[in-house]
């Protein structure tokens, strides 16, 4: 796969580039766990990113948000490079949301308060318009009643909602998933999904990193395959699933479908 | 919250009969382990209902409760001490009044109904405490300490009644609550010289919290926090020059009365002070980490005795020629640098226990780290390591008995005095010490339990 390849099924959805990765590397000590990454992904594009665990799937979206420092290379989001700056790291991380695997919502605080945490914080938003955009982001995700409950009293799913619901309030650009539903109990794997799913259908741009062949068969643009830190394939889901090029991918879907 | 889940039904209760067959008689081991047991208990119960009601020479203690709470204080001036203990009544019930209303702010907001503290749950809470005073009020047998004693609480009560008010004015019941505390300290310590520091501190601090954050753009925000803090800080400066007036200055403190302030004082300016150098020791800045780390290593590798000394006989090398420091404030200054660094180290354990986690969702929403510690971090890991703490000051609190290794006279070493009189020269030592065990430990428990309902208290909703 060759990077000029990648620019133009980039491209496809909308025409423009939202986040441009461009050669980048990333080392833990002496271990490299990503290698010359090329990807960009256009306004309103939904990427889904699988591999096996250690393939540096979580690293790169962890990447885009600067969670993780990059080595070679050049991240732009929305039009700001990621450098050392602080001031542009603190502006690209207003503008991409990011749920994590654990959900990391704040334990000490209400439902309502770990979502207008960032906006009275960060955008300085008063106190009541920001509780009102609160509720609006917990209807859409379908748990307005547990407004005023604490984290540990929700279930893993719902705990999962809040935390979409929390990155939403900040009004991102492009939402981040690091494997939303790897720690949830296989009953609750389908209301977070769904929730996913209607924020795509709303035209969100999303990179998620996932198991669920399913979402990425219905709701992906496209399909990265990534394996030792480097992206081996990446097509459209009906190619993707059904005529896959690379021996690793085959091997891969072989095992997991 | 959650309802609890359901209990199995108790065992049916056993007649008590039946109860000490079965868990003091079982068989002849526990027989006779039982009996062995019942008799060493009932023959040291024996002694010290003797000891206490029958042989104790108890009027070494009541001869002496002045001196038991404020040793070499000038009995003329005592009608500060008066003054002291009622404003402390006021300032301590405005406190916990203005703590009361924000628990029912908190609560409304939840959408929960507000219950105040009963009598009898705050008699629970403190009864160690209270039992010590209500016992050293009857020893004294005058009238003065009980109208003291009975006015402070009724103070307290009217100062609690500040949980009514509305959250408007929650910032300025805190800063009564400061005042009157400081001023607690002052009618007792005079107004003039630096006094009027501690009060501008306050005041600005308070000023610069109440222009409205959310209404004005940063640089004006800044502008007019700093201008009111100023403004604070002046008339402070101005009323003090006028109201200026020589008190007790502590180097005639002793005592109760020491005792607790001395500890008071230290774990105040402690706990800040820690907290920073918690901060610095886990900085990303490698300067200010070393720093810390050095700081923390080489204090708490000293005993206390060694810093109470060293402040005694180098402190003075290192201030500018012709100041004067008496040698309760430089043991405050040692008993400060010491707690703070084990403060510290608290703190970072408090710190390491928190997920890495936490600290990424707050990034990745955009926060900044002051915001993160201040919002995610802090709050979590305080009330992480709040046992930690409590048992710290704990400590710190009987090491106050330490004191008299400068010529301090803290409670315990009142005895000295007390022993130096002729009728109890060789007679009663046993009973002022437990008199003075018995004073520590009535104070120490009562900041466990304090620490114990705390915990339960923030642990609420997180599991």
């Amino acid at each position: 796969m060759t990077t000029e390849q990648v620019f133009t099924d980039a491209t496809r959805a909308s025409g423009k580039a939202l986040i441009e990765v461009s050669g980048v590397d990333k080392f833990f000590g002496d271990f490299q766990a990503l290698k010359d990454i090329n990807i960009n992904v256009g306004l309103q594009e939904v990427v889904v990113v699988i591999g096996p665990s250690g393939s540096g799937k979580s690293t790169l979206i962890r990447c885009i948000n600067r969670l993780e420092k990059h080595d070679h290379g050049t991240i732009i989001v929305d039009g700001i490079e990621l450098s050392d700056d602080v001031r542009n790291i603190q502006e690209v991380r207003r503008e991409t949301g990011m749920v994590f695997q654990q959900f990391n919502l704040f334990p000490h605080l209400t439902v309502i308060d770990n979502i207008t945490l960032a906006p009275r914080q960060v955008r300085r938003m008063p106190k009541k318009e920001a509780e009102e955009l609160a509720m609006r982001m917990l209807e859409r995700v379908k748990i307005p009643e547990q407004a005023h409950k604490y984290p540990g009293q929700l279930s893993g799913g719902q705990q999962q909602r809040v935390a979409i619901a929390r990155s939403l309030a900040m009004q991102p650009k492009v939402m981040l998933f690091d494997e939303p539903t790897s720690a949830l109990d296989p009953e609750m794997i389908k209301e977070v999904l769904d929730v996913m799913v209607e924020l795509a259908k709303g035209g969100m741009t999303m990179i998620v990193v996932t198991h669920e062949m399913g979402f990425a068969r219905a709701v992906a643009n496209r399909v990265v395959f990534m394996s030792d830190g480097q992206i081996v394939e990446v097509g459209p889901p009906e190619h993707f699933f059904t005529d896959p090029q690379e021996d690793r991918t085959k091997l891969f879907l072989s095992q997991i479908l | 919250m959650t309802a609890t889940a359901e209990r199995a039904p108790a065992p049916p209760r056993a007649s008590p009969l039946g109860w000490i067959k079965e868990r003091l008689f079982r068989n002849v081991w526990s027989g006779f382990v039982s009996v062995v047991l019942i008799a060493v208990v009932a023959y040291m119960g024996y002694r010290a209902f003797a000891f206490v009601f029958i042989n104790g020479q108890w009027d070494a203690i009541s001869r002496n409760l002045a001196n038991f709470m404020i040793g070499r204080f000038p009995r003329d001036q005592i009608w500060r001490l008066v003054a002291q203990i009622l404003l402390l009544g006021l300032g301590l019930g405005v406190g916990a009044g203005t703590a009361s209303g924000t628990a029912r702010d908190k609560a409304e907001e939840s959408g929960l109904t507000y219950e105040p503290p009963t009598l009898l749950g705050t008699l629970r809470r403190f009864w160690s405490l209270i039992a010590f005073v209500v016992v050293i009020l009857f020893m004294a047998g005058t009238r003065g300490p009980w109208l003291v004693a009975g006015g402070a609480v009724v103070l307290g009560y009217i100062g609690w009644q500040s949980w009514r008010l509305p959250r408007t004015v929650r910032l300025l019941s805190w800063l009564v609550t400061g005042l009157l505390l400081l001023a607690a300290f002052q009618v007792v310590s005079g107004t003039d010289g630096l006094a009027w520091v501690p009060v501008a501190l306050v005041v600005a601090m308070a000023a610069w919290l109440v222009v409205p954050v959310d209404r004005l753009d940063s640089p004006w925000r800044q502008l007019a926090g700093l201008g009111a803090a100023a403004a604070g800080v002046a008339i402070v400066y101005l009323i003090y020059q006028e109201i200026a007036a020589p008190g007790v200055g502590w180097d005639q403190w002793s005592g109760m009365n020491l005792t607790l302030w001395w500890s008071a004082i230290v774990i105040t300016l402690a706990f800040p002070a820690g907290l920073l150098l918690g901060l610095a020791r886990r900085s990303s800045l490698p300067a200010l980490r070393y720093l810390a780390t050095t700081y923390i290593e080489l204090i708490r590798g000293v005993p206390l005795i060694t810093l109470l000394f060293m402040g005694e006989f180098i402190l003075g090398f290192m201030l500018p020629a012709g100041t004067s420091l008496s040698s309760i404030s430089r043991s405050i200054a040692a008993g400060t640098l010491f707690t703070a660094a084990y403060v510290a180290e608290i703190i970072r354990g408090g710190l390491q226990s928190l997920p890495l986690g936490q600290t990424e969702a707050g990034q990745a929403l955009g926060m900044g780290t002051p915001v993160i510690l201040r919002k995610i971090v802090l709050p979590q890991a305080l009330r992480a390591v709040i046992p930690a703490m409590v048992g710290q000051f704990i400590s710190l609190f009987k090491d106050s008995s330490l004191l008299f290794i400068i010529g301090v006279t803290d409670f315990l070493r009142v005895r000295a005095i007390v022993h130096a009189q002729p009728d109890f020269r060789v007679v009663a030592h046993a009973e002022t010490l437990v008199f003075v065990a018995i004073g520590f430990w009535a104070i120490a428990y009562a900041m466990s339990r304090e620490s114990q309902r705390l915990e339960r208290k923030l642990g609420v909703g997180v599991r």
